[in-house]
């Protein structure tokens, strides 16, 4: 997990979209998409080791849950940041709509869960 | 899988700007439209592949 490789690429990407953007518009999104991947593939391999080590600390059922979350939450912030950054804030308020409702239906089981407990605590 | 990609991509993008100047520039407007759609095509080809191995990666790891 090289920051400073991860530093390097992305200035070149904001280098490269920049020149892009002035000769042609759709290009610059091309170049922020393709960067976008190469980090989140770039740093795939440290999040698998971050979250085998929390599946064997806890064996909970709900850690799954929690790695699909994740999972969402990063891929719809990488969508949203490029949609954003290509001005169309309209459709980043979408996908950040859209993953909201999803995270929601996922936590359906966890929220009842509580719930259960709470009511079991109080008198 | 690393930087010479963002660079193809940057090359095919100057390339087709220059060559739609030029075509432009010799009164040829509906070639100009061909190169800038071809352009287009083979970027989102090579788009649509790195994205597809993306969403395929996350998919495996978060077991989404």
């Amino acid at each position: 997990m090289d920051i400073f490789k991860i530093i390097g690429i992305c200035f070149l990407a904001l280098v490269l979209s920049i020149i892009l953007k002035e000769y042609k518009k759709e290009y610059s999104v091309y170049v922020l998409v393709v960067c976008g991947i190469i980090i989140i593939l770039y740093s795939i391999d440290t999040i698998k080791e971050i979250f085998s080590f929390v599946k064997n600390v806890s064996n909970n059922n709900f850690i799954n849950l929690l790695l699909k979350i994740t999972g969402i939450s990063i891929l719809s912030e990488y969508a949203m940041s490029i949609c954003k950054d290509s001005g169309e804030t309209s459709i980043a308020s979408k996908i950040d709509f859209g993953s909201k409702i999803i995270i929601i239906s996922l936590s359906i089981p966890i929220i009842s869960n509580t719930l259960e407990i709470l009511v079991k605590l109080l008198p | 899988m690393n930087i010479d990609l963002l660079l193809k991509i940057a090359g095919i993008g100057i390339l087709i700007a220059v060559l739609h100047q030029v075509l432009t520039k010799a009164g040829r407007e509906d070639q100009a439209m061909m190169i800038t759609l071809a352009g287009m095509v083979i970027v989102m080809t090579v788009v649509v592949k790195e994205i597809s191995s993306l969403f395929e990666t996350v998919r495996t790891v978060f077991n989404l």
